[in-house]
């Protein structure tokens, strides 16, 4: 699963430590997430989404592999 | 994992551990043995032997299960904050420290089955080995995971 995180964090202008603290997770997480070694819940997902107002279809998107 | 415990026991058992396996090794090289010659004499050693022995045995136990509490302490700690991935790294890490032990356990019983059966001491300290094998192996793939391998991705 791909994910444009980091665009999307970067076009809030939001480091990875704040959005870390908005939604509760540390900032390996979100590490993780961006560079594609960790596929979040739905819940974290959906708050990470929420955290950056966009819809979380725009964030995460399936590959063919998946 | 509802059962683990506060954060600052990491840094509890990051001491007492390696405090442990200290005094274990000293007990081991005889170390121990020459320090009480020293303070008590040769004496000691002869005329009391059963205090000789005791204080031995004290801390032969004493080093052992600090150097286990030590390493559960760390094994089984939060993180600072404990979120989903630090959860899935944990049961991972579990699952390779499993495999990584069942693997130890087949290569140390087809060597037995080949070179001839051990020791009785020799059995133990094979099984000493897989119980510390399984946590250290864990200890060091989580915390490589989680601490070591995202600050080089960053």
């Amino acid at each position: 699963m791909k994910n444009n995180l980091k665009e999307e964090r970067i076009k809030k202008e939001l480091t990875q430590v704040q959005l870390a603290e908005i939604v509760n997770v540390s900032r390996q997480t979100i590490i993780s997430i961006e560079t594609n070694r960790y596929v979040p819940s739905v819940l974290l997902s959906l708050k990470v989404a929420n955290a950056l107002n966009i819809k979380v279809e725009n964030l995460f998107e399936l590959e063919n592999s998946d | 994992m509802k059962f683990l415990l506060p954060h600052r026991f990491k840094k509890i058992g990051a001491i007492i551990a390696p405090l442990g396996f200290f005094l274990w090794f000293c007990m081991q090289m005889g170390f121990v043995t020459q320090f009480l010659i020293f303070l008590f004499g040769k004496s000691f050693n002869e005329q009391r032997e059963f205090s000789y022995h005791l204080v031995n045995v004290i801390i032969a136990i004493l080093s052992f299960f600090s150097f286990l509490g030590g390493i559960y302490f760390v094994a089984f700690s939060k993180e600072k904050l404990e979120d989903e991935m630090v959860e899935r790294t944990r049961l991972e890490s579990f699952q390779f420290s499993a495999l990584v032990q069942l693997i130890s356990i087949i290569i140390g019983f087809l060597s037995m089955s080949v070179l001839g059966e051990p020791s009785e001491s020799g059995l133990m300290l094979f099984f000493i080995v897989l119980i510390f094998l399984f946590w250290l192996c864990f200890i060091c793939r989580f915390n490589y995971t989680l601490h070591i391998k995202i600050k080089n991705e960053k």
